[in-house]
């Protein structure tokens, strides 16, 4: 029993010796590469002058863009709703969702403050892979965020971000079928363009 | 303090919750009628008979875990309160759910019921203008005065007094390895930690503290929600999660250690303040991100619960 046990160890470490650094995770690698780029803006002293401003947010932008799955988002978020829509509706929600979240995720990266992100590996089922991240705060506090990722012909895309345990899409998902089905998909619309012009 | 006294501490604090806080949010609820988001009756009317509770029909995560304590099921209490029959209810989860093919393993949520609505709202508003009207203004102050280190110490401090909850919780779950932690944890903290100011267990021991409630508790055990309330000052809650903390409150050593209830009621505000102090810009994230935040909040608190219920 115990020789069996020991072996068994011995074996669990030898595969784990080998596959760690081989498999280093293809998803997790993507989420590290686009959060170590946001944050190399974030920390660039050269784009911290107000007047640069601007681009920041340009780069940023489109290092988001990069790894995050619009339309695949809204798809969820509008979940039933999303196949009675014409395609120009699809689009222009697609677009409206898309400025509201980059916004709300543009203030998140704006806030940081030299928080550290430690991976947690991820665990991948078929074309979905979920990579698990802390993110450590200096209040003793540790936020567990997970991506959410669907495989894209070589590229790993985001399809929801869940910050403990409560995920943004499915969040959305119910605030947008009560909208929905308490009034209209137009006064939706209607609320999401407020939204956004709000600022 | 004796139980008897205990038991008239909570009594009190609810009849001053219910007494006072009602009247003040319907007021703000009044005053509010002609701002941006007006609650029309017919939005009231949908809501209160429409909506379906909690779908147990299609995977909620909360009942697979509650698969295994059958005999307790019937604690359900959204069972036979629904008004529509569970064949519309079965297509009306469907209609919702079905639609995104998730794949294995994934979580998604349902809706929590919410009865009570219009009560729920009213509340709601009381604690936005409360947070941004008092808690804000005065966390916002406590935080120039006071540096970070500091108060996340107070956060440590109230966090070791509070142990027995999460030990008793740990217990209650069967779950004996925490239980192990968080008596290591209290040992560590209340020594080394300078009566618990410091989390040397977490930083020279890596024991991370077990967030257990009662709430959680009952909910292993199979219980559900309920139905939403979004309590005045305590913020989102369920039934169940009511009780729990209630039940929490118990547990407590602060209830009988401080006896005098002025005492013990600003000591709760004070540990508010500094909470809110290391969480600012949280909520108003949330608000600045939401199209309907009362929704947003109830869905994160409804996702949060059903999340700590899943893991244990």
């Amino acid at each position: 029993m115990k020789r069996t046990r020991l072996y068994l160890c011995f074996l669990v470490l030898l595969v784990l010796g080998i596959a760690v650094p081989g498999l280093a995770g293809v998803s997790e690698e993507k989420i590290k590469q686009t959060t170590d780029r946001i944050l190399s803006i974030v920390m660039d002293p050269a784009l911290k002058n107000p007047s640069k401003a601007e681009e920041r947010k340009k780069l940023i932008r489109s290092a988001v863009d990069e790894r995050f799955d619009w339309t695949e988002m809204t798809r969820r978020a509008l979940a039933t709703h999303w196949a009675q829509r014409t395609p120009e509706e699809k689009k222009e929600f697609v677009r409206l969702f898309s400025d509201l979240l980059e916004r709300t995720y543009l203030g998140k990266v704006e806030d940081y403050s030299g928080e550290k992100v430690r991976y947690e590996g991820e665990t991948i089922d078929g074309d979905y892979s979920v990579v698990k991240v802390k993110i450590v705060t200096k209040k003793n506090k540790d936020i567990p965020v997970h991506y959410r990722l669907r495989k894209e012909g070589n590229d790993w895309l985001v399809y929801d971000i869940s910050i403990e345990g409560v995920s943004l899409i499915n969040n959305y998902r119910t605030q947008f079928n009560s909208i929905i089905t308490q009034s209209s998909y137009e006064n939706l619309v209607k609320q999401l363009r407020a939204k956004i012009t709000q600022k | 303090m004796p139980r008897g006294g205990t038991m008239r501490f909570i009594h009190r604090l609810f009849l001053i919750l219910w007494l006072i806080i009602i009247p003040i949010s319907f007021f703000v609820e009044a005053v509010e009628a002609s701002g941006p988001v007006p609650l029309s009756p017919e939005t009231v009317r949908l809501t209160a008979t429409n909506v379906p509770p909690e779908p147990s029909v299609l995977g909620d995560p909360a009942d697979t875990v509650a698969a295994p304590l059958e005999p307790l099921a019937f604690f359900h209490p959204d069972e036979g309160s629904v008004s529509i029959s569970e064949d519309e209810r079965l297509i009306q989860v469907a209609l919702v759910y079905v639609q995104p093919l998730e794949p294995s393993g994934e979580e998604y949520s349902g809706t929590l019921a919410d009865p009570l609505e219009p009560v729920n709202r009213a509340f709601f508003k009381f604690n936005d203008k409360l947070y941004f009207w008092v808690l804000k203004p005065v966390a916002t102050g406590y935080n120039v005065v006071v540096p970070e280190d500091a108060r996340v110490g107070v956060r440590n401090f109230f966090s070791n007094v509070t142990t027995p909850v999460r030990l008793v919780n740990c217990l209650l779950q069967a779950n004996f390895k925490c239980a192990g932690t968080e008596t290591l944890r209290f040992l560590i903290n209340t020594t080394f930690g300078f009566a618990g100011f410091l989390d040397t267990a977490k930083k020279e021991f890596h024991l991370e503290k077990a967030d257990k409630d009662l709430g959680q508790t009952l909910g292993i055990y199979g219980i559900g929600f309920g139905f939403y309330m979004n309590l005045p000052i305590l913020g989102p809650s369920s039934l169940r999660d009511t009780f729990g903390y209630v039940g929490d409150v118990f547990l407590d050593p602060q209830t009988y250690l401080i006896t005098s209830i002025p005492i013990s009621v600003a000591v709760r505000a004070y540990y508010q303040v500094n909470e809110t102090s290391l969480t600012l810009g949280g909520y108003e994230d949330l608000k600045e991100s939401a199209i309907d935040p009362y929704i947003a909040l109830k869905d994160a608190y409804y996702q949060y619960r059903q999340n700590k219920i899943r893991q244990r």
